[in-house]
């Protein structure tokens, strides 16, 4: 080995930087891999000073997350001292009538809005940094990893706490809205979760592996306008040696939810709470805008696990809708009586026909791949859950990204009813907590849309998911599926049906679902 | 020379498995990087790290630097055995002073242990080391057989291979931040490496420099005056030092026994100052008074005098005849060495002669070591080579004991009694002599609690003499005169990034190390490296164990080239030169949201340019020690921060920086700026408050509304000048007015 002695030079030169020479970082592909999605850097928001001030002001996510708080807080306290009137009780007025259905709103134009203002990821946070928005040196909690095998699985157990949070809101009628005091309990059964999680695991391992909501969140979110926060010269991260927007740096922490922003590919994982905005000593991490469904067709990078959480969230959606129907009426109550369960919904039935109509969806992937994919291609990868490679996964994962859009306006539609018929009872129950009001206030009654225009609603909002759909994929399966395919007309055929179907079918439910809750 | 070898890892079988996880990694390549062995590289498809088993051999570095705990090492670390040398054991251990720990004998061994270095790309060994020596450039030097390239590299870093290489604990340092020694196994022997570098080839002597014109005075001739001397006089400086003792290297010669640092290395360092042309004034004490008349002899003063006075706890008893102190049981014992008449004369001198005693019952009298550290260890074993035994008692329990576990187990072989959670509540004598010691049991179930006595076990135990080694502080006539010592060595709030990102602060309970947190013992000495860099006066350095309270060799020679060098950049001139030098170099910092004081701090740095000086400007957020320590005038600026009339002053990112200041600025002229929409309130104040706390001296102050205009922020550039000028001629006034 041939000795490179560089001459001493007096001075105070740290004498430890000339021993470190790190190896290169790869460079290869950079431009095939995230030139798709890197976002246009005339999109950079946080170019204006002003706002620019404003994500650098460490009160940021505390004044996002506070009136949340104080909401949540008082949704607990009145869900159980108020009125067991559900329209009347705040607590179950505001949750049910109103949140859900913004939540949706903010996640189809923003992403992770709802995760940089939630209060129980906030509320357990700021106890896990022993901060409301200081940056704290030192963490609360045993600060463990997630551990591996349950992390591989990637979106698939945040799926799993999102199917089982929804039956218990089923089966306990808490959604209805049934009885106040069980809304309170839900929130706080999920606030006790969040901070059990927080205290025991480092960062938002709660948010980004099981969060009943992460899974919806980060699929439909990936529709929205809001890039997240990205890198705005690639060759700076790269060549940073300290990665404050990971590690954390003096003014920010490292990012909560294990994104970097060198590679963020999508808005999937950025929870928008700008601690790598504020970390990065080189202010090379910036607030990007994008065109809609960008982070659905432009990620190079596909995960299965994505693809089986849109599939498993389509079942949930579409077996919400079925039970909405009078024909399934009759079913539901014959295994109800056979399988011993006192209501709907009896377990087996939720279970089993969510797998069916994912398989199902699966299953025309498995179909289409089968007799389109090209026999040439040898596509086995070994790798994790979430990315090792066959021809099954070729296929099924990136149609189940085009899928997206309609998935997302199913569940958006399923929420209009509550909000259009019963969202003005808002109002009376906020009086309701100074004794002001009563069910007899005429706003009380207040429809904001009759059924039938909610259904013309509700189908129109299908429609535009379905043609959002039907553009996702085209753009997928252009870039993706028909350089693997032998036929080209019957790729298109196959993967444009599978939307018009998905979206036909979502749409004729909710005409025979007649605008029912 | 027997050398042997030993296997340190548990027997070895398969490879190592790498699993990256893909859900969590997020391709920032911080593992690719740092992978010593090329292991690590990327899928460039689905950007995530990939590993190559094959390659790896477990060294878990890319555990411990992965940001997001992405990786998972299973199986083996692959490293072959470290050569050990075991240490010497004299048949006769009576007046034998002859070296204990051998080196390495032979190339093969060297280069055996050689290739166990990896090479690592950021090398955590280099930070564990106090003088930051280059450790795998030196070791591929010996690898390619070339020693003299290995000496360049050691140089370059330090000026005491051969004294360091025999006494620093490694463990605990730069073996201890091994990546070997991270992962769980044994770390190249780094100590061993540097000792057969000096040891086969002789220390470079140090190359004076053409005459700089510049004249520094060294107070102390111990390693910080070493280091300091040695970069000075290669540049040119008239170096000149101030011993007290009649012969020079402080502790190196007096306080650290022959058996661990022969005497030919101890007085190496001196004979090649002397021979570059170091003025060594032996026998000179420096007081506070002194102090100041040196300061007006020399450009500037170096105080490099250590830790020397003893502490003595107040024990019952402790004024008997037979109590002494380490320091002068060390110092009279060395000449005792010298022949066997000179041990009969020192042990009659001491009262410790059998004979006549009415004490013939006992083979040998009796010594108690108060104290189980490091120079316990060196009293006690001195004690048994003058023919007596030998006991230390701590109250600390063993597990956390302070002395080297090498140092410890070399002391019992040679029948030193160490007994430890034992304390001396109370000494007795008669006739005024001690004999006997009230020996308590003591407990302490963790480190963080300190050791407590237990009633009722306590036990008496024959002494015929008692040495206090339980520690030192600073000479109390000279430190009263240093403002600002001791520095605590206690880094405080978020540690430097690049240190976190190499992974040295991982894994600090490893089992070479016994358990010591090497990363954050490490990180906590640049504290004292950086305030070495700063004086504590104007033209005032202070360096070594008089800056931080006791601490190593190393650390002081590396204080003292870190001041040296300081000395250097600033080129301070005393009171009454003909010819003062001006300030050259500026340094304008700044904490700016919007851009406007940025704007104007480069507006500053523009018109201090075009007048001559050297400028560099930059965000407080990159402004250290270093940076402070290379300026000869700071100017700073921060954007007012609150609400009009509410919790307005400095920006966050300001304050944080002026809180994390050194403790002493030594009078560096500081101008002090701010940029203001409404008011400034007394954001002035605060900034200016907090550099005057520090002893810099601030110049000038101007409040720039709207971040100020360019004629604005000229004038104010003129006003620091001019400041500083008057600054100076304010200060020689003074010092020929006090002269």
């Amino acid at each position: 080995m041939v000795v490179e002695v560089q001459e001493r030079k007096a001075g105070l030169a740290d004498p430890v930087s000339s021993a470190v020479h790190l190896r290169p970082p790869a460079r290869g592909g950079l431009h095939e891999r995230f030139g798709p999605s890197d976002p246009d850097p005339g999109l950079e928001v946080s170019r204006n000073p002003r706002v620019a001030r404003l994500l650098r002001n460490r009160k940021f996510q505390f004044l996002l997350i506070l009136p949340n708080q104080i909401v949540f807080w008082t949704v607990i306290f009145v869900g159980i001292l108020g009125t067991a009137v559900p329209g009347l009780n705040f607590g179950a007025a505001i949750t049910w009538y109103v949140w859900f259905c913004l939540v949706f709103v903010m996640m189809v134009v923003v992403g992770r809005a709802w995760c940089a203002m939630c209060p129980f990821g906030g509320f357990a946070e700021w106890i896990q940094r022993r901060a409301l928005w200081q940056r704290a040196q030192r963490a609360l909690g045993l600060g463990r990893k997630f551990p591996a095998p349950l992390a591989r699985l990637g979106f698939i157990l945040p799926v799993v706490s999102f199917l089982v949070l929804t039956w218990i809101e089923e089966f306990f009628n808490i959604a209805g809205p049934g009885n106040p005091a069980d809304t309170s309990f839900m929130v706080i059964g999920i606030v006790a979760s969040a901070l059990l999680f927080f205290l025991v695991f480092e960062r938002r391992t709660f948010c980004r592996y099981v969060c009943p909501l992460t899974s919806l969140i980060g699929t439909v979110g990936s529709m929205g306008s809001v890039a997240g926060f990205r890198t705005k010269d690639r060759e700076v991260c790269l060549s940073c040696a300290t990665k404050d927007c990971m590690r954390g740096g003096a003014e920010g922490y490292g990012c909560p939810w294990y994104t970097w922003p060198g590679s963020a590919d999508s808005n999937l994982y950025c929870g928008l709470c700008s601690e790598c905005y504020k970390a990065c000593p080189e202010q090379n991490v910036g607030l990007f805008l994008q065109k809609p469904l960008t982070s659905v067709v432009a990620p190079k990078r596909r995960r299965a696990d994505v693809a089986w959480a849109i599939a498993l969230l389509w079942g949930l959606v579409l077996y919400q809708q079925i039970n909405a129907t009078t024909a399934y009426a009759r079913v539901d109550t014959w295994l109800n009586t056979h399988l011993g369960v006192p209501h709907y919904p009896d377990p087996v039935a939720y279970l089993g026909l969510i797998g069916v109509l994912a398989l199902a969806t699966a299953g025309v992937a498995k179909v289409i791949a089968v007799l389109l994919a090209r026999r040439d291609v040898d596509f086995a990868r070994p790798g994790s859950f979430a990315d090792r490679g066959s021809r099954f996964r070729a296929f099924f994962v990136p149609i189940a990204y085009g899928l997206i859009p309609v998935m997302g306006a199913d569940y958006f539609a399923r929420q209009l009813p509550k909000f259009f018929k019963h969202s003005a009872r808002v109002v009376p129950a906020v009086a309701h907590i100074a004794g002001f009001s009563s069910a007899g206030s005429p706003i009380y009654a207040t429809h904001i849309l009759t059924n039938p225009w909610i259904v013309n609603v509700q189908v129109a909002v299908i429609a535009l998911g379905t043609l959002g759909a039907l553009w996702a994929t085209w753009r997928i399966a252009s870039r993706e599926l028909v350089a693997i395919s032998r036929n080209t007309l019957a790729l298109r055929v196959g993967t444009l049906g599978l939307v018009a179907l998905c979206g036909t079918v979502a749409a004729v439910l909710y005409v025979a679902m007649h605008a029912a809750s | 020379m027997a050398t042997t070898m030993t296997i340190t890892s548990a027997v070895q079988t398969g490879v190592p498995h790498v699993r990256v996880l893909e859900d969590r990694c997020a391709g920032c390549q911080e593992c690719v990087v740092r992978c010593p062995t090329g292991a690590l590289e990327m899928d460039s498809e689905h950007w995530v790290a990939v590993a190559r088993d094959d390659a790896c051999v477990g060294c878990r570095q890319c555990v411990r630097t992965c940001p997001f705990s992405a990786i998972e090492v299973e199986g083996p670390v692959l490293v072959t055995p470290r050569v050990e040398v075991e240490p010497l054991h004299p048949d006769h251990l009576v007046g034998d002073t002859s070296e204990i720990r051998p080196g390495i004998g032979s190339w093969d061994d060297a280069l055996a242990e050689a290739q166990r270095c990896l090479a690592c790309p950021d090398p955590t060994c280099v930070r564990g080391c106090p003088a930051h020596n280059d450790i795998p450039r030196f070791v591929a030097a010996i690898r390619d057989r070339d020693l003299a390239t290995a000496h360049r590299v050691l140089r370059r870093t330090s000026v005491l291979p051969d004294v360091c290489s025999r006494v620093c604990n490694q463990a605990a340092q730069c073996e201890g931040a091994c990546t070997w020694s991270l992962a769980g196994d044994t770390p190249v022997a780094i100590g061993l490496l540097e000792r057969f570098v000096a040891d086969n080839s002789e220390v470079p002597p140090p190359v004076p420099g053409p005459d700089a014109g510049m004249s520094v005075g060294v107070v102390g001739s111990g390693p910080g005056a070493i280091g300091a001397a040695w970069e000075l006089v290669e540049a040119g400086v008239s170096v000149t030092v101030y011993e007290r003792d009649p012969v020079p290297s402080g502790l190196l010669g007096w306080g650290i026994p022959d058996f661990t640092l022969p005497e030919r290395v101890a007085d190496r360092p001196w004979r090649q100052l002397g021979a570059a042309g170091v003025d060594l004034r032996l026998g000179t004490d420096v007081d506070a008074e002194r102090l100041e008349q040196l300061l007006c002899e020399h450009d500037a003063v170096i105080v490099a005098t250590g830790a020397g006075a003893p502490l003595r706890p107040p024990i019952p008893g402790a004024d008997l005849d037979g109590v002494t102190d380490a320091t002068n049981f060390l110092k009279t014992a060395r000449a005792a060495l010298e022949s066997p008449m000179a041990t009969e004369q020192w042990v009659a001198a001491a009262g410790l002669a059998t004979s006549g005693s009415g004490r013939a019952d006992r083979a040998a009298p009796h010594v108690l070591v108060l104290g189980a550290g490091n120079t316990a260890m060196d009293v006690a074993r001195t004690a048994r080579r003058l023919g007596l035994d030998a006991t230390c008692v701590d109250w600390v329990d063993e597990r956390f004991a302070l002395a080297r576990p090498d140092e410890l187990e070399e002391a019992r072989r040679e029948g030193v009694s160490v007994r430890f959670l034992r304390t001396v509540v109370r000494l007795e004598g008669d006739g005024g002599r001690v004999r006997r010691a009230v020996v308590a049991r003591c407990e302490q179930p963790r480190a963080d609690r300190p050791p407590t006595v237990v009633e009722g076990a306590a036990e008496t135990v024959s002494v015929d003499l008692v040495v206090m080694a339980m520690g030192y502080r600073a000479e109390p006539a000279i430190a009263n005169a240093l403002p600002g010592t001791p520095v605590r060595r206690q880094a405080a709030g978020l540690p430097d990034r690049r240190w976190t990102a190499s992974g040295v602060f991982a894994n600090q309970a490893s089992a070479f190390a016994h358990h010591s947190p090497v990363g954050t013992l490490a990180y906590g000495r640049e504290v004292g490296m950086h305030a070495a860099a700063l004086p504590v006066r104007d033209r005032l350095w202070v360096v070594g164990d008089a800056l931080v309270g006791p601490a190593t060799v190393v650390e002081a020679m590396a204080h003292g080239r870190r001041a040296a060098a300081a000395v250097l950049g600033a080129r301070p001139s005393r009171p009454g030169t003909s010819d003062p030098r001006q300030s050259r170099r500026a340094l304008v910092c700044y904490a700016s949201q919007g851009g406007r004081t940025a704007r104007a701090a480069q507006a500053i740095a523009e018109e201090l340019t075009d007048k001559g000086l050297s400028v560099r400007v930059l965000p407080v957020q990159r402004v250290g020690p270093e940076e402070l320590a290379a300026a000869d005038i700071v100017v700073v600026g921060s954007w007012v921060e609150g609400m009009v009339v509410a919790k307005v002053g400095p920006a966050r990112a300001m304050r944080v920086w002026l809180d994390s200041l050194p403790p002493r600025l030594g009078g560096v002229p500081v101008a002090v700026f701010c940029t203001y929409g409404v008011h400034p309130r007394s954001t002035l104040t605060a900034m200016a408050s907090a550099f005057e706390r520090r002893g810099a001296r601030v110049v000038a102050t101007s409040s720039l509304r709207q971040g100020g205009t360019k004629v604005a922020a000229i004038a104010f550039a003129r006003r620091i000048l001019a400041g500083v000028r008057d600054a100076a001629g304010q200060q020689t006034a003074a010092s020929v007015g006090g002269r």
